[in-house]
């Protein structure tokens, strides 16, 4: 009966064990010393980082973008070729700038088949003439070659979008209300433009009738001048138009040498704030007049914003990115976009309050 | 030793008891603490695995507001195009302007800020600073210090990589601290004058974490949880516990992966689960961590009352295991001792085992053994004391020196007379009855030797008594020839007693033997019937009945009158059964007549039956 006894006592000593055991073995997952780290369950990467890193490794290989001003050496073309550079530096693309001497469509022609030799993959293009230009951007198409338009537009088959640094209804309106405001809303006014090919003057110059028109029948639109583009003949004109119109009240400057060279003619002729001078120029050229009086406003865009606009718009085309409305454009701003027409943004007034802010 | 553990652990020399007991644990407590281990851990990792997969899309989804919100702030500097005056104030150059004309921008500028940021839509804000390359602008809504021209921002003056886009600065990368401490981190953003593609200077916009606070308010209410934002680093710039704010995690250099969950045990405390959603466009990782034992609360609270069910279970089974191998073990143990008595000579029945179950009906079958065997040794015992009483008695009445004395006595009046040819007969008579007492040890003796036997009895006292005794032996026809066995020494006692009975009142008796078979009434079968009779003085009535129940009762052991017949009738009962035996008849002044009846047998019995109890 004792042996018995102990036996069961084994028995129970057996079971206890294996219950032991048993929350042993549940609770064995606890106790451990050393920090450890058991993954359940990883999430693919947030696919940002996956899109951005074959975009680089795609965009190893260099753009080589040429764009083509109206003409070059003169102030404005060459604003726009620092803010081109500032991007091609930023974005790390070949920038070709290269624009013929005078504002011809035909010496423009031979600089885009150059360009057209050199392989370029995008030419930007400010066409001095909408149709003469585009056979030879057709050709460049064909050849492979994308084609944009900046600054001044070719006929909508010749290229995929236009960067367009305002909005020209706004600013043709806009022009004409700059001096109107000066001139008191009454008298004789003529226009100087660039080319008379040219179409985005040509549009400015519509706008400017439409809203003299509209608001402002006592004005009188007497001539229009052409100047090409060339500072010698912007002035020979504004000479000739002060000769001819001896009470002219105000002259308007499409083209960004056309306001600087009334303004001398102006001052020359010491009609000082007699004759109002407003129109499209950079501040650097007016800076001097508008202190002077001898010219009342200035309005332009910022040319080397639209050069590193122009040049991004380029590059992002070639990473297969078409500019969209309301887009946001790195050192730029947002862009506006009508169709296949990019807007910059607003224009800027120069006077002689602000003018020293600007330094193209 | 270890063998002798190992002999002793070997299963089937363990105690009965001992393996009902272990077979019935391994049944029941095996499977059931390793199905109730299996279905928990199989739950808890379920439960693991969807938090585990659910949290990170959470957090993910946070991750997308707060990068929404940040990518607000960053906005923010932006406001200042707003305002020309502002953007004209920037371009100028103080240098050329006079003392006075810089304290006027800077309170222009200063509390254009103060209106454009400070109030209305941004309750987050704390303040903005604006450097610009030779003037510090600012406002605030707190007392800061640390943020001056020459301070901890230096590095940050100029050198924007990312142009255009904000950059978030954390407390630890500047000196900046504002009263009370209060936690922020720097939006910074370059101004840059698009037009003139010149840089105006740099926005810092110093902003509360609150809107994390509000994005995730609703998110997690368990206290224990753990929800903050770091950077991969592991500054911490936002945490549910506001002392955290500003800290480092200890651990983001081990933690596996930045996106998805992941299982921690830190030493010394209790196993987290951790979900981090890593934010690309801001370089920060949201956490999430809760201890495990949270998640699995319920599991746990259902792992707790099963291990008491269980326990409880095991406990009651056990003592139940414990009682029914015992009810099993208990009487086999009663039964071993009883088996044990019984090999030491001690027949004991217990009738305490009275269960229908087979260790009953074994108890049964053993007592009926012990029973059997009991009676078996009884009758056995007695009759071998009959046999030995018989022996001796033959003995004794062959070598009564009586007998021998008379017969010797016999033989010399025989030898003075010379009668030699008598003297001779009755040595050879008295030698053949001699050889035949002492020779044969066997119960059973051919018929012819025993009748043999009381033939040479009956000559010799013949010679004795001469012409005072008369006797003849009639055989039956049908028993010559064949070879029957008798029991030995059952004709010279009653032969004996006639003759002592007889001759002491008579001169003269005359004895007549008749054998022959008859059928048994009784069973039907040919039984052996001896019949002496007598003419001598007979019995008187009382005492014949007396006699007969002196036979029947087995008590005439002890009397010395009736030890002959009743001894003889004994030993027949006990080695044919009761309806063979001595049958007295007698008239008193007549004769008597001894009817001995036994069996027809013709093989010599060397044991007693032992199928007595079937007559029984």
């Amino acid at each position: 009966m004792r042996s018995g006894k102990i036996g069961i006592r084994r028995e129970r000593l057996c079971l206890l064990l294996a219950v032991l055991a048993s929350l042993f073995l549940v609770s064995a997952c606890r106790d451990r010393g050393a920090i450890s780290y058991k993954v359940i369950y990883e999430m693919d990467r947030p696919a940002a980082d996956e899109t951005a890193s074959p975009s680089e490794a795609a965009n190893s290989r260099r753009y080589k973008i040429g764009v083509v001003p109206k003409v070059t050496d003169i102030a404005y073309f060459d604003v726009v070729k620092q803010g081109a550079q500032e991007a091609a530096w930023d974005l790390d693309v070949d920038l070709l700038y290269e624009g013929p001497s005078t504002a011809d469509p035909d010496e423009q022609i031979e600089v885009i088949r150059g360009l057209m030799e050199k392989r370029v993959d995008v030419i930007a293009v400010s066409a001095n003439d909408p149709k003469k230009l585009v056979p030879v951007l057709r050709e460049a198409k064909e050849q492979g070659i994308r084609v944009i338009t900046w600054d001044a537009d070719t006929g909508p088959e010749a290229r995929e979008f236009f960067v367009n640094m305002a909005d020209p209804e706004t600013l043709g309106r806009h022009l004409l209300d700059t001096l109107a405001w000066s001139m008191g809303e009454k008298g004789e006014f003529a226009v100087m433009t660039g080319q008379l090919s040219a179409a985005n003057l040509n549009e400015w110059i519509d706008w400017i009738k439409v809203q003299r028109e509209q608001f402002y029948p006592g004005m009188k639109l007497v001539e229009i001048v052409p100047n090409d583009d060339d500072p010698k003949k912007a002035y020979e004109g504004a000479v000739g138009l002060l000769k001819r119109y001896p009470g002219l009240d105000g002259i308007i400057g499409t083209s960004s040498v056309g306001p600087p060279a009334a303004a001398e003619a102006v001052r020359e002729a010491k009609r000082a704030g007699e004759v109002r001078v407003v129109g499209l120029s950079t501040p650097e050229l007016m800076r001097s007049y508008l202190h002077e009086g001898s010219a009342q406003a200035a309005t332009l865009w910022s040319p080397k914003k639209l050069g590193y606009l122009t040049v991004v718009l380029a590059r992002n085309m070639m990473l297969g990115m078409l500019p969209y409305d309301d887009q946001t454009i790195a050192n730029v701003g947002n862009i506006r976009v009508h169709g296949d027409m990019i807007i910059m943004g607003e224009p800027l007034d120069f006077t002689k309050d602000n003018v020293d802010q600007y330094d193209f | 030793m270890i063998s002798r553990i190992r002999e002793r652990l070997r299963f089937r020399n363990v105690r009965l008891s001992a393996k009902l007991i272990v077979t019935y644990l391994l049944l029941t407590v095996i499977p059931m603490s390793l199905l109730g281990y299996v279905s928990y851990v199989q739950y808890t990792k379920s439960i693991e695995e969807q938090i585990g997969e659910y949290m990170p899309r959470f957090l993910y989804q946070a991750n997308a507001n707060i990068e929404k919100h940040v990518s607000e702030l960053e906005a923010l500097p932006d406001l200042l195009f707003n305002s020309d005056d502002m953007i004209a104030i920037l371009r100028r150059d103080p240098a050329l302007q006079s003392r006075a004309e810089q304290n006027r921008d800077l309170f222009t500028l200063n509390s254009y800020m103060a209106r454009t940021y400070l109030g209305g839509g941004n309750p987050d804000v704390l303040g903005v600073f604006l450097l610009s390359k030779s003037r510090l602008f600012e406002s605030t809504r707190l007392r800061y210090s640390g943020f001056g021209r020459n301070e901890a921002i230096a590095p940050y003056r100029y050198d924007v990589d990312a142009r255009d886009k904000g950059k978030l600065i954390l407390p630890s990368e500047t000196g900046l601290r504002f009263e009370n401490n209060a936690p922020y981190v720097l939006v910074m953003k370059e101004i840059l004058d698009t037009d003139n593609r010149r840089v105006l200077g740099t926005m810092f916009i110093a902003v509360q974490m609150t809107f994390i606070d509000r994005i995730l308010r609703d998110f997690e209410t368990n206290d224990r949880a753990d929800l903050w934002v770091m950077n991969r680093k592991g500054e911490i710039v936002y945490h549910t516990d506001p002392e955290k704010i500003g800290t480092f995690d200890p651990n983001v250099a081990g933690y596996p992966i930045l996106s998805g969950s992941f299982r921690t045990n830190a030493a010394g405390g209790s196993a987290r689960l951790v979900s981090l959603s890593e934010s690309a466009q801001l370089g920060w990782v949201l956490v999430h961590s809760i201890p495990l034992k949270d998640l699995t609360e319920r599991a746990d609270l259902v792992r707790n009352v099963t291990i008491f069910v269980f326990v409880g279970i095991v406990l009651v089974t056990t003592v139940l295991s414990v009682l029914f191998s015992l009810s099993i073990t208990r009487p086999l143990k009663k039964l071993s001792r009883l088996m044990k008595n019984a090999e030491m000579g001690r027949f004991q029945v217990d009738h305490s085992l009275q269960s229908r179950d087979e260790v009953g009906s074994l108890a049964r079958s053993f007592n009926s053994m012990i029973t059997t065997t009991r009676e078996l040794i009884q009758t056995n015992y007695r009759i071998e004391i009959r046999q030995k009483e018989a022996e001796l008695y033959a003995l004794q009445s062959q070598i009564n020196p009586h007998f021998i004395y008379n017969t010797l006595e016999t033989i010399s009046m025989a030898v003075e007379e010379g009668e030699s040819e008598s003297v001779v007969d009755m040595v050879t008579l008295l030698g053949r009855m001699l050889r035949f007492s002492v020779g044969n040890k066997s119960k059973t003796v051919p018929l012819a030797e025993e009748i043999q036997h009381v033939r040479d009895y009956l000559t010799i006292q013949k010679f004795r008594f001469e012409e005072r005794l008369a006797f003849d032996i009639a055989l039956n026809v049908d028993l010559e020839g064949r070879t029957l066995y008798s029991p030995k020494f059952i004709l010279q006692p009653i032969v004996e007693n006639a003759i002592k009975h007889g001759l002491e009142r008579r001169g003269r008796l005359g004895i007549h033997i008749g054998i022959g078979k008859e059928i048994s009434a009784r069973s039907g079968k040919q039984d052996i019937v001896f019949r002496i009779r007598d003419d001598g003085p007979g019995i008187p009535a009382d005492r014949l009945a007396e006699l007969e129940h002196e036979l029947r009762s087995e008590s005439h052991l002890a009397k010395d009158s009736g030890l002959g017949l009743g001894n003889v009738n004994a030993r027949i009962v006990l080695l044919h059964g009761p309806e063979y035996g001595l049958q007295l008849h007698s008239i008193d002044g007549k004769g008597t007549e001894v009817i001995v009846r036994i069996p027809a047998i013709a093989r010599p019995v060397e044991t007693p039956r032992s199928d007595r109890e079937e007559g029984e």
